[in-house]
């Protein structure tokens, strides 16, 4: 087993900070999973020498500083983008710019970018925003917390979303349209698109607060035309260019074809005649045209560049095998031909050129574009883009180099966690059985594993790791086995994959010593695989403790469960590690609670929903303990309605994966709640273990014992109760406890009190075990006659249970004890919360707030405390109905209360008022 | 469903290949690309080919089978 201390020194090495409470970095500069953001997303792009800014359309689009949406719609080489561009780039603020990813985006990957986007055009947006953590989905909440942030600015942030017919996803159109709504004129979003977007368009007509630009509109006139063609050096008549852009309907691209076309040809004039009286498409024929007027060298370039996204001179030279891009890409630049400049030396084929010259590529060469593919992963790779290195190996159907990738890069843990993981699952879902290097076999385990398909998770993982032993076998005479190269850090990242799924098996079986084994090799690994990389993939060592946390805490080793769990719930890494960290605050909120500390158990749930909430993960996609926690805790307070709507929660969220610590967790709260409402018959059924365990759980076990004592005890075998106890392993606290009431109820208070006795203060047990014991001794007491160590002991008993509103253990005592709170000084120690009547003053039973309130929330609260009504706050403060009313929900969240009047209340009691 | 797809002028080879699972015939100023169209998921994609191609859809029908 793996002590603290080295768990610590290989956490300190990787850069998790201590008591950062998981805040994130505070200028998030790279993505959440450690790519650094792609900057030409973010870039406007630049002009050609040779665009032609139009006046009428220019100052149409200055409409769209009015009103709060603007679409400018129109086919493919329109000259949208540039139009829009121009026009950002005179304005006297930045501007947001976010160039669709192609391959329709997914809402959390989405607002990731659009976030940064925000960001990158000096938005000040603070931290507690949050990110999401998962791309198919962003939490609405972020949304709301977003929305507020802008409604609150002086001017209206202008956001361009370029290519933005490449999402598809109704909800993201949703979802923009609810920020539009509630940013409150906070936002000018501009949407450059070739369909019409599935905001409703309608109603923003029919109000009047939609510009919108057209392809109509967009179409050159004669006149303009003329124009343009004079920039590239053509002079044309009238009449010629009414042909012209009668023939291309003005259509931009096809002008612009035109003229280079023509430029080329010996005699301009004559050529743009019998364009004028060809018949095939436009673009077909123009492209081709101007394509065979380049160098044979040009046109192998662009064919082959047509497999890439963007792309800069070194790796256009990659794909063509020579060295003369850098002159081509600039020219063709310069020229206007094809190519667009994304700045920093990077470039693009215009979408619609790079669409036909990818359909010549395939007529010209075919079988060529794997070979692209594959040769564009390679020097990506070198260069350090990973995800798009993956999916040019994808694209390639080279399974062996992409999954290689993945494990060399530490990346394994990204197909568990973070942004990337559903696109990883999706990328990988391709993947064939053919190809079987220790690099697949490994990421077919994670995903076997990943759907709790444990049989056939092991069989790949024992795989991969005999073919592993088997070549450093071979490769032991020139003893180069272990060497980490520049290139890749040898066999030692594979052998560390091999250790996480190792971890996360043993956690779903339930096997503390193949866990500790695991972390133990993962702890040698880590001292000899490159630090960087380590530091680049924070999940890979966050899930590795999570993994081996949970399974110390199913043995029933809770401090050492503890030390791994603490680093993961302390570290930072923002959305990469946030699944790992609200799956570490949950697993200790459940120690606090076997403990008995229901307040603490409390506050370390409610942290873990609140990372759930601000990086909108999933319910489906971790182990989601921390509902079953809170349930318990209303358990113990007797407030089963609460209990039972967590428990329902809980039982929506579905996880992908189960666990015997999230089963066991489950069982002890339904068990304990069918208990409190005297179902004791259903309580015992809700004790058969849901999953399979390689090793039994001590407090799994002993909660067992205690609901089936309960039984017994119920139906009057005090006997039998006591013996069940008696034969649970591990001295357990709470066990010692059933088990003196049971003996207490049998007539034997001198056993009883020994039990009591024999529990040492060592046992750290918080007041939902010690309160129960103290009621024992006092009705020990009781039984004796002796009424003066009765009313001590249930006094004491009250001022512990008092703080933390454990109310359960005094519904269970028994009928003995109602007369006597009757009575002076209990009284008053059990009045209002206990007993009704007033609460004594400065009693503060509630956890202190979990989240400050912000700027927002408070003004919401104080009109609240005005007697205002929704409608008013909501014009009072020149929003929405529906804005005030996320407000409240998320006042009332942060406050703990359901009513208006107990927020106010509350918010007095805490000063915030 | 078997679907016909017109668009405006006459397509290159390298442009009707990238239609690989339509038959095609050029006509006088257009061309029909035609065939078996497996969903509408297919057919959407189909538009959104045109459109990225820079074709012009003249018009769709539904073939009898």
């Amino acid at each position: 087993m793996i002590g603290r201390a080295g768990v610590v020194s290989a956490m300190a090495g990787f850069g998790f900070g201590f008591g950062e409470s998981g805040s994130g970095p505070a200028v998030p500069c790279a993505d959440p999973h450690g790519d650094p953001f792609l900057r030409t997303r973010f870039a406007v792009p630049a002009r050609p020498a040779t665009f032609l800014r139009r006046k009428r359309l220019a100052d149409h689009l200055d409409q769209a500083l009015r009103t709060p949406l603007t679409m400018v719609n129109g086919a493919a080489g329109a000259g949208k983008t540039l139009l829009v561009a121009d026009w950002a780039e005179a304005r006297d603020r930045p501007v947001a710019w976010l160039t669709a990813e192609a391959g329709d985006p997914r809402p959390g990957m989405f607002w990731a970018y659009l976030l940064q986007a925000l960001r990158a055009a000096g938005v000040p947006l603070p931290v507690e925003i949050g990110c999401p953590a998962d791309a198919s989905r962003v939490d609405r909440t972020l949304l709301t917390r977003l929305a507020t942030e802008l409604a609150a600015r002086d001017r209206p942030v202008i956001v361009v979303l370029d290519e933005y017919d490449r999402v598809s996803a109704p909800e993201i159109a949703e979802q923009l349209e609810f920020l539009l709504h509630h940013a409150a004129g906070g936002m000018r979003l501009i949407l450059v698109t070739r369909t019409e977007p599935l905001l409703p368009l309608h109603r923003h007509r029919a109000a009047g607060d939609m510009t919108e630009i057209r392809n109509a509109e967009l179409a050159f006139t004669p006149g303009e035309a003329a124009v343009l063609l004079g920039l590239h050096g053509l002079r044309v008549p009238a009449p010629a260019a009414e042909a012209l852009v009668a023939r291309t309907r003005g259509w931009a691209a096809g002008l612009r074809l035109c003229a280079l076309a023509a430029r080329e040809s010996p005699d301009p004039e004559t050529y743009l005649k019998r364009f004028e009286a060809e018949r095939t498409a436009v673009a077909d024929f123009l492209l081709a045209e101007v394509l065979k007027r380049q160098t044979p060298e040009t046109q192998d370039l662009l064919l082959r560049v047509s497999v890439l996204e963007r792309f800069c001179p070194d790796l256009a030279n990659v794909l063509t095998e020579r060295a003369d891009a850098e002159g081509i890409l600039t020219g063709l630049h310069r020229e206007n031909a094809f190519v667009e400049d994304l700045g920093h030396a990077w470039y693009r084929l215009h979408p619609l050129f790079g669409e036909i010259l990818r359909a010549h590529l395939r007529v010209r060469s075919p079988g060529l574009e794997p070979v692209l593919h594959r040769r564009a992963a390679q020097w990506l790779r070198r260069s350090g883009t990973l995800a798009e290195a993956l999916g040019h190996g994808a694209a390639a159907g080279d399974w062996e180099f992409t999954a290689g990738a993945l494990v060399d890069d530490l990346a394994i843990g990204q197909l568990f966690t973070g942004l990337r993981s559903d696109d990883l699952a999706e990328l990988f879902s391709r993947m064939g059985p053919e190809t079987t290097t220790p690099a697949t076999d490994l990421v077919r385990a994670a995903r076997a594993l990943s759907r709790c398909d444990l049989d056939r998770g092991l069989t790949h993982l024992r795989h991969a790791e005999r073919t592993l032993a088997g070549e450093e076998n071979r490769a032991a005479p020139d003893g180069e086995a272990d060497a980490a190269t520049e290139d890749g850090p040898g066999p030692a990242a594979t052998w560390l994959s091999c250790a996480l799924l190792e971890a996360l098996a043993a956690r779903l079986t339930g096997s503390p010593g193949r866990a500790e084994l695991a972390a133990g090799a993962a702890e040698r690994l880590q001292e000899t695989v490159p630090g960087h990389l380590l530091a680049k993939h924070p999940e890979l060592t966050a899930l590795l403790l999570a993994h081996l946390g949970s399974t110390r805490l199913w043995a029933g080793h809770f401090e050492e469960a503890r030390a791994a769990l603490c680093l993961v719930a302390d570290c930072s890494g923002g959305a990469a590690t946030a699944l790992p960290r609200e799956d570490s605050l949950g697993r200790l909120a459940l120690i606090d609670y076997l403990n008995g500390w229901l307040g603490r158990a409390e506050r370390k749930a409610m942290a873990a929903l609140t990372v759930a909430e601000r990086y909108g993960l999933p319910q489906s996609s971790g182990f989601g303990i921390g509902r079953l926690v809170l349930a318990a805790v209303a358990v113990d307070r007797d407030d089963l309605r609460l209990a039972q709507g967590h428990l329902d929660a809980a039982a929506d969220a579905r996880p992908n994966m189960r666990d015997p610590v999230t089963e066991a967790g489950r069982t002890i709260a339904t068990a304990r709640m069918l208990l409190a409402r005297g179902d004791t018959r259903a309580a015992l059924e809700a004790t058969e273990p849901a999953v399979a365990a390689d090793v039994a759980s001590p407090w799994a076990a002993g909660h067992t014992a205690l609901v089936a004592s309960a039984a017994h005890l119920a139906e009057g075998r005090p006997e039998a109760a006591a013996e069940l106890l008696h034969t649970v392993p591990g001295h357990q606290a709470v066990c010692a406890v059933g088990e003196a009431r049971a003996q207490l109820v049998a007539g034997r208070p001198r056993a009883a009190l020994d039990l009591l006795d024999r529990l040492g203060p060592e046992s750290h047990a918080g007041p939902a075990v010690t309160v129960r014991a103290l009621l024992v001794r006092a009705e020990a007491a009781a039984a004796a006659g002796d009424s003066v160590a009765v009313r001590r002991f249930v006094a004491q008993a009250l001022r512990e249970a008092r703080r933390e509103r454990l109310r359960r253990p005094f519904a269970e005592a028994g009928g003995w004890l109602r007369p006597l709170l009757d009575t002076a000084p209990l009284r008053g120690l059990a009045a209002g919360w206990l007993t009704p009547g007033p609460p004594p003053a400065g009693l503060d039973e509630r956890p202190p707030v979990v989240e400050e309130l912000s700027g927002r929330e408070r003004d919401v609260l104080r009109r609240l405390a005005q007697l205002m009504s929704t409608e008013e706050i909501a014009a009072d403060l020149c929003v929405s109905v529906n804005t005030v009313k996320t407000h409240l929900k998320s006042v009332f969240r942060k406050l703990s209360v359901n009513r208006r009047n107990d927020a106010v209340r509350r918010a007095r009691e805490l000063r915030l008022l | 469903m078997r679907y016909e797809i017109r668009v405006d002028g006459q397509l290159s080879e390298a442009l009707t290949s990238a239609f690989p699972e339509l038959d095609h015939v050029l006509m006088s100023g257009h061309t029909v690309l035609f065939g078996h169209i497996v969903d509408e998921a297919h057919l959407y994609g189909l538009l959104a080919r045109c459109q990225s191609l820079g074709l012009r859809v003249l018009e769709m029908r539904q073939l009898p089978e």
